[in-house]
Parts: C-alpha cells; structure tokens; sequence
C-alpha cells in the first residue's frame, strides 16, 4: 500500500495530477472517518477533508518520502479539525451537534416509511450519544481518543500525527477516557 | 471508597495502554478483587473503550474524490486524461 502510494507521489510530483485522485481515493474513507469523529457533523467533516487533501497536494513536495504518507496526512487532517473545532463559538456546539445528528440518520440510508427493528434504533441512539459525549471533549483529548480508538493507531504514531511526546499522547488518553468515564457510565 | 491508593486508578490506565508490568498488574487484580469501588471504576473504563469503538465507520460521501479534484490548483496539471 504504501510502495503504490510513494510511486503516485512521484507521480504527483512530476505534474501528474490524476495520480493524486488515486490517493485521494486510497484514504478519503480514513480521512473523514476522522473528521467526522473529531467535528461530529457530515458537512464540515467533508470540507475539513477535502481542504486536508488539497493542502496535502499543494504541500506535496513537503513530504519526506521515507515517511509514512498516512502519518503526514493524518497530521494535516487533525490539525485542521483542531482549528475548526477552536474557531467555533461556543454556542454554535448545539447546532452542530444537531445536524451531526441528522448526518448519521441520513447515513443509515433507510428509507423514511421503512419501520426500523427496534434494537437498530437503540444502536443508532447509542451511536449518537457516543459521538455527543466524544463532541464534548476538550479538543485535545478528543484527537487523540479518535486516533487510538477510533483508527486504532499506535500511541508512538499518534505522537508522531500530532507532534507530542509519548508522555504526553498516554496523559492526554489517560484523561480522555477518564472524562468519557463519566458522561457514559450511564448508558 | 477514597481509601485506594491513586496508584490504582494509573494502573489501571498503563494496563488499558498494555504497559503495565506483570508484578503491578497482579497488585491491581488483587486491589479489585476486594475493592468495589475500583472494580465499578475499572469496568466503567473498560466499558467506555468498548462504546467508542462500537460506532460504526462511515464512508466519504458519493463524489468525494470528484469534489478534491476540482477544487486543486489549476497550473500544475500538464499531463494526464480528463475524466
């Protein structure tokens, strides 16, 4: 994956733009997998990952090429949600959260008149309660929540997506789970 | 209930992380084992990792890909078929 990836790099790199649309294709689903978790909400989860890809190809010649791509994308994805999620006024958190809300019933693609098995509707709720309490968390905790748990990627590559030491990626899971601890012991 | 030394609730933590030594994880089991309140704690930790990896993963929207191509600069496209 990553062999076939460095060779469209080079590609890119010598001006051949469609190589780009096959790594876009390769890691669009990891990319706003995370932004979706990260912003809780399908339309700004799409922007952020397609600014993320464009910036990725403008600053393509950046990239050490003996390094993960993954990583290096990972990084400019999560540090763009992290000045989106900063930028937000506070009040604007509900609104967000609503419409998070409806991308996931849109999601689901069931059709409106369609009656739902009532356990699937308990997961959905569960589902959106989950990424509500993650919604919640202080930006820094929720990054790397998503990424340990949610892509289920190492504490040394998180450290490396999010340029912080190891101690400091395991305080910040330590406490991330210890606040997500206690909005969903009740669930 | 806050009789349990704090050690515990970082065990706990370096144990999720898979970098708790044998020795202190023996120490931790046994502290379970006879303390309720650290058991109910530990569980609810254990219980929080399983709910967040149970969401679902979702898939970039139809025309994703489409939706970045068009969007990239302009002057650096010199070879390639437009689709």
């Amino acid at each position: 994956m990553e062999e076939l990836v460095k060779k469209r790099i080079k590609q890119v790199l010598k001006g051949d733009q469609n190589a780009f649309g096959e790594i876009v294709e390769i890691y669009k689903d990891k990319v706003f997998h995370v932004c979706f978790r990260m912003l809780g909400n399908r339309q700004e989860a799409e922007d952020i990952s397609q600014d993320a890809f464009i910036r990725a190809y403008i600053n393509i010649h950046t990239f050490d090429i003996d390094r993960k791509f993954s990583t290096w994308l990972y990084r400019i994805a999560t540090n763009l949600c992290i000045d989106r999620i900063r930028k937000k006024k506070p009040d604007y958190y509900l609104d967000a959260e609503v419409t998070g809300t409806e991308g996931l019933t849109m999601y689901s693609q069931i059709p409106v008149d369609e009656r739902l098995p009532e356990e699937e509707v308990e997961s959905m709720e569960l589902q959106d309660t989950i990424q509500k309490e993650i919604s919640k968390l202080p930006d820094k905790y929720r990054s790397v929540i998503v990424l340990k748990y949610i892509e289920e990627l190492s504490l040394k590559e998180i450290s490396e997506i999010l340029d912080l030491p190891l101690g400091t990626v395991k305080t910040r899971i330590h406490r991330g789970r210890e606040a997500l601890r206690k909005q969903l012991r009740t669930v | 209930m806050k009789t349990c030394p704090d050690k515990m609730v970082q065990y706990m933590h370096e144990y999720l992380d898979e970098e708790l030594p044998q020795e202190q994880e023996t120490e931790l089991k046994l502290h379970i084992q006879q303390c309720e309140a650290c058991r109910i704690h530990f569980h609810e930790l254990k219980k929080t990792i399983a709910l967040v990896q149970s969401t679902s993963h979702i898939s970039a929207p139809s025309n994703f890909t489409e939706g970045v191509m068009s969007r990239l600069p302009k002057e650096k496209k010199k070879i390639g078929i437009q689709r």
